[in-house]
């Protein structure tokens, strides 16, 4: 299967002073296409560290990475890569519309189908009410699915979630994992970071866990947990890798 | 250019939105019709002191503008984490530093635009005239002047908080308003390690004393001759370059 994502040795630590911070060792990682990838790990473990790197707003300190066979640093490779924040205070004085349109108009997308792709997308996310309302007005949930509108505006191939479902209600998260899978069944690439092991166990091909900037465990589900499959093993799983290493 | 484009008409939504102009707007409309009416009582003069207070007024306010909107684009950004989604889509750090450049020179440009008219109407209905010519220049002049604010303001903006950058730029206008003449003078007439030192300043420092052209304004001069336009364009493109070209580079590699 072609591989989308390759990541080889990959380390990055940040200077604090005279302090280094190592915020990833020696990273590896093969994602293919079309596969639903859940990165899991505690606070600090590196995760939003691997997603800037996979984006090219970092530069790795040592190893490799390509993403379409290309470096991310390359702006021509963002093209298609769609990214969702954990957390972004989208411009509170511009309306979804003019939001999704302003980021449409970087990816060079024309008139007439970015006008059909934000009605699409405010459909999906259930935002058309709302999209001609300033966004100074919405709540934390609505900004999210704002977010997970705008990284799907390039209808990419590759896409990137740091903690897509922070701050939804049940109903928008059961939604947002209907739309994963759909994305899935269209033959996207999915890299998602998440707490909710629940929720990775759900909707994942694969996952990662990371501590402390290594790369513990990779595999599906059942090959974590050795057979054992529900959202309890996989929590008493984590639990247990992340304590071991502590 | 679309990219640009796409970013320059989000930030004339902020500005529309966010109503700092009309404020200005307002103030100067109230400052001209006050200082107009003093010529009710037929002062002698009093046409020039309107051009002179107008003229100051009209450009400050335009720097105002340009140095609150620019120094708080790149550091709003981060704040509020909007430059991850910008920076993973095809876009460079120099596309997005051009970018806000472009959208800080073209909001105060429009708005300098629209108080200069103000204060057109004003030289010309309300008080004595000025050769057309030259108004025209004093608009040209103060378009380049802003574009030059904007670009130090975003160069600026890479390395600098936004309060520390407003308060450098402000400084820096206010200094180099009042003291180029001295410092002119110091180069021509000392010798020395001073000459030289003081040369680097004077050379080092973009001079918004070169589109100042309220005494011409106020005293109905002749208008300046195209050369010098021409020069004070290149130098300000010149100059613009230089300040986004380092700004690029030092924004490229911030980490962020």
């Amino acid at each position: 299967m072609k591989e989308i994502i390759v990541v080889e040795d990959l380390s990055y630590t940040y200077a604090d002073g005279k302090h280094k911070i190592e915020a990833l060792v020696g990273l590896n990682l093969k994602i293919s296409k079309g596969e639903v990838f859940g990165f899991i790990g505690p606070n600090g473990a590196g995760k939003t560290t691997t997603i800037k790197l996979l984006l090219g707003i970092l530069s790795p300190v040592d190893g490799e990475l390509t993403i379409f066979g290309r470096p991310p640093s390359e702006t021509q490779v963002r093209k298609s890569i769609g990214y969702m924040p954990e957390t972004a205070d989208y411009y509170r004085y511009l309306t979804p519309v003019e939001l999704l349109n302003m980021y449409g108009g970087i990816f060079g997308i024309s008139k007439g189908l970015l006008r059909e792709r934000v009605k699409y997308l405010l459909d999906l996310t259930g935002l058309a009410q709302d999209g001609s309302r300033l966004m100074r007005t919405f709540s934390k949930g609505m900004m999210q699915k704002v977010s997970f509108a705008q990284a799907l505006i390039n209808d990419p191939d590759l896409l990137i979630f740091d903690e897509p479902t922070g701050g939804l209600d049940p109903v928008s998260r059961k939604k947002m994992r209907e739309v994963i899978q759909q994305l899935r069944g269209q033959g996207k690439t999915v890299f998602f970071s998440s707490h909710e092991l629940s929720e990775v166990e759900l909707i994942s091909d694969r996952i990662g866990l990371l501590n402390r900037g290594r790369l513990l465990a990779v595999g599906t589900s059942k090959e974590l947990l050795g057979g054992k499959v529900d959202s309890q093993s996989l929590e008493n799983y984590f639990l247990n890798m992340i304590e071991a290493k502590v | 250019m679309r990219a640009v484009f796409a970013i320059v008409s989000a930030m004339m939504r902020e500005l529309i939105r966010k109503k700092d102009v009309y404020v200005l707007f307002i103030f100067l409309i109230v400052l001209l019709t006050i200082l107009a009416c003093q010529n009710f009582f037929q002062i002698e003069g009093i046409s020039r002191y309107v051009r002179d207070f107008g003229y100051t007024a009209v450009m400050f306010f335009s720097f105002i503008i340009a140095v609150t909107f620019t120094a708080r684009q790149i550091p709003a950004e981060i704040e509020a984490r909007t430059i991850y989604p910008l920076l993973a889509k095809p876009l460079s750090r120099y596309t997005l530093i051009f970018s806000k450049f472009c959208g800080g020179a073209v909001v105060s440009v429009l708005c300098f635009i629209l108080f200069f008219t103000v204060y057109g109407l004003f030289c010309f209905f309300g008080v004595e005239g000025v050769d057309p010519v030259l108004f025209v220049q004093g608009l040209i002049f103060g378009i380049l002047c802003l574009c030059l604010v904007s670009a130090l303001v975003v160069f600026l903006s890479t390395f600098m908080t936004l309060s520390a950058n407003v308060t450098v730029s402000f400084l820096l206008f206010m200094l180099i308003n009042g003291f180029s003449g001295p410092l002119r003078n110091t180069v021509l007439l000392t010798r020395g390690i001073a000459s030289s030192a003081a040369g680097v300043v004077y050379y080092l420092l973009p001079h918004f004393d070169f589109y100042d052209l309220r005494i011409r304004i106020t005293h109905a001069w002749d208008p300046l001759p195209m050369w010098l336009i021409f020069s004070v364009t290149a130098y300000t493109v010149f100059y613009c370059f230089m300040l986004l070209f380092f700004a690029g580079a030092i924004f490229r590699r911030k980490r962020l």
